[in-house]
């Protein structure tokens, strides 16, 4: 018996071995949780460097899979088309966010909640509804589908995220600061540009990363909103991955890991926590 | 006010105005190439009231609560496990949850492929420990299918959970031992009822959208048992029916309401109990 043990029977607490067991099993469950995790995200990198052009033998270590894709011009045009789509979109959302989240933050009117909701029932509403719902109106309209109204659909999809990261950020602020702004001479422009926006820049650079992130993986909007010639990468990906798994696409896979790393050290992990943890408050 | 105009136009135009243009819809007749023609018909919902419908319906709903269910759980032990780390390690912890997070939904799910592939890393363990002998595949399969949802809903359901127990002052469970309550007690009679807004939130991020995903059925289970949001895109893109692609969504909808009721009214409930 451990002294600590034989302490606590002494000191009459009724502490418990089960709890210890139970805190041990948690850690270990959630261990193995987060290997789980892990597991497939490993096996596509290490697959990529495969030599083999199947992707269970292991022939040796090999870029030719990179090459491959630097060749491949069918994804190279997706590619263009996404990352035109993701970064329209994703600045569009985060300058309609800032506004809106602004008008929110200094304003108290009437059905402000409810407008406030009201932004955000794309977040509640299945993506795959709102795929149908925005096809069909461009089909009433007799609107072609192209890379435009792709753009509005990932706007509609992006912009609550936006809302929600800018409304807490600027609930964060401290209102005394534009006060002050105000009060040294600064008109509300300048007030805007000097104080608020630097104040804000870490939220800014979240929302857009985040805004760019969710437009670039979408399938689901894309599978409704694109047309002829405006095929995104995640839906050439998706048609491809039909006929089966290849090692050109573990690779690009590897890029696409790559990539978030790229995000997460943008946004930062503290900003990363209070993003994530924001839409609890809904 | 002209700061709010985009927003509020961006909603009404592209999100709520088309949301009553497909309840329309869905009452709509289609011409012959199944475009929406008008005129007022239930014979759209007619149609979807067949067996093989329900069936998948059944089979949707099914797949959503356990999917739920298992998000729920391991999300909650994760958030358990992070809250008890240190502040640091929870910071470190937290990247890794955050890494899967934000990876690319399809890489996620084409990633298990390369798992449960034959040759692949759970085949070779299997045949280690002689479960199986030689290559054997378990995708595509309903399994599959099941792994996949799991894998991509468990990084959404964590956070809301991680938040709201993050708020707990950890006296409180210590208190809750200290007065006799054992593992389980101090969690279902102090902890998950404090985290219970965090839960819920966890609860409507995986459910409802469990049931419009199109992507993970296809690929891993093989297109063999449909979810809902596999009859909508089929229905849209294969059939062209839209009048008929209209009355799944609007089904799908009415399944939307109907689990943010349930929600409110448990979370109202709850809120009154404690």
């Amino acid at each position: 018996m451990t002294t600590t043990t034989r302490f606590q029977k002494l000191a009459g607490r009724r502490d418990k071995p089960p709890v210890r067991f139970m805190d041990r099993l948690v850690s270990l469950l959630a261990r193995l949780i987060i290997a789980f995790l892990y597991i497939p995200i490993v096996a596509v990198i290490i697959l990529s460097f495969n030599g083999s052009s199947v992707t269970s033998t292991w022939t040796g270590f090999s870029l030719h899979w990179f090459d491959v894709l630097l060749h491949d011009d069918d994804l190279h045009a997706a590619l263009r088309v996404t990352l035109t789509v993701a970064v329209v979109a994703a600045s569009a959302s985060t300058v309609i966010g800032l506004m809106a989240a602004s008008a929110f933050t200094r304003y108290k009117f009437k059905g402000r909640q409810l407008l406030l909701g009201s932004l955000f029932v794309p977040l509640i509403v299945p993506e795959i509804v709102l795929g149908v719902a925005l096809l069909s109106v461009f089909s009433a309209l007799g609107i072609p589908l192209n890379t435009l109204t792709l753009i509005l659909g990932h706007i509609v999809i992006t912009l609550p995220y936006s809302v929600l990261i800018l409304v807490g950020a600027y609930a964060g602020l401290d209102p005394s600061l534009e006060e002050a702004a105000t009060d040294l001479g600064c008109n509300q422009w300048t007030t805007f540009t000097r104080v608020t926006l630097p104040l804000m820049r870490q939220a800014l650079v979240a929302s857009w990363l985040l805004c760019f992130v969710l437009s670039f993986g979408d399938i689901v909007m894309s599978t409704f909103t694109n047309g002829v010639g405006s095929t995104t990468l995640p839906l050439l990906v998706f048609s491809r991955l039909k006929t089966g798994i290849t090692p050109e696409i573990n690779a690009l896979g590897t890029l696409l890991i790559l990539l978030t790393f790229v995000v997460i050290l943008g946004v930062g992990i503290r900003q990363m926590r209070q993003v994530l943890t924001q839409n609890t408050k809904l | 006010m002209i700061l709010l105009a985009p927003a509020v136009t961006i909603v009404a135009l592209l999100v709520l105005a088309p949301l009553v243009l497909v309840v329309r819809n869905s009452f709509a007749t289609a011409d012959e190439y199944g475009a929406v023609q008008g005129g007022f018909t239930w014979a759209n919902y007619a149609a979807l009231n067949d067996p093989a419908y329900f069936k998948v319906l059944g089979y949707s709903l099914e797949v959503a609560a356990l999917n739920t269910l298992i998000c729920i759980t391991a999300g909650y032990v994760i958030s358990i496990y992070v809250t008890s780390r240190p502040p640091t390690r929870q910071l470190l912890v937290l990247l890794l949850l955050v890494i899967p997070f934000w990876t690319d939904f399809l890489v996620r799910t084409f990633a298990l492929i390369n798992v449960l592939a034959p040759g692949g890393p759970l085949n070779t363990l299997t045949n280690a420990i002689g479960i199986t002998h030689g290559p054997t595949s378990w995708v595509p399969s309903t399994g599959a299918t099941f792994i996949g949802l799991v894998y991509a809903f468990l990084p959404t359901a964590v956070f809301p959970i991680y938040a709201s127990l993050r708020g707990i002052d950890p006296n409180l469970s210590e208190a809750a031992a200290d007065l006799g309550c054992g593992w389980w007690k101090t969690h279902f009679r102090v902890l998950i009822p404090m985290a219970r807004q965090g839960i819920l939130a966890s609860i409507l991020l995986v459910f409802i959208p469990t049931l419009g995903v199109y992507v993970i059925p296809v690929l891993l289970g093989g297109g063999k048992r449909q979810i809902v949001g596999n009859v909508i895109v089929t229905l849209y893109t294969e059939f062209r029916n839209a009048p008929l692609g209209a009355a799944a969504s609007v089904v799908l909808l009415l399944l939307m309401m109907a689990s943010v009721l349930v929600i409110g009214l448990l979370s109202r409930r709850l809120r009154r109990s404690l």
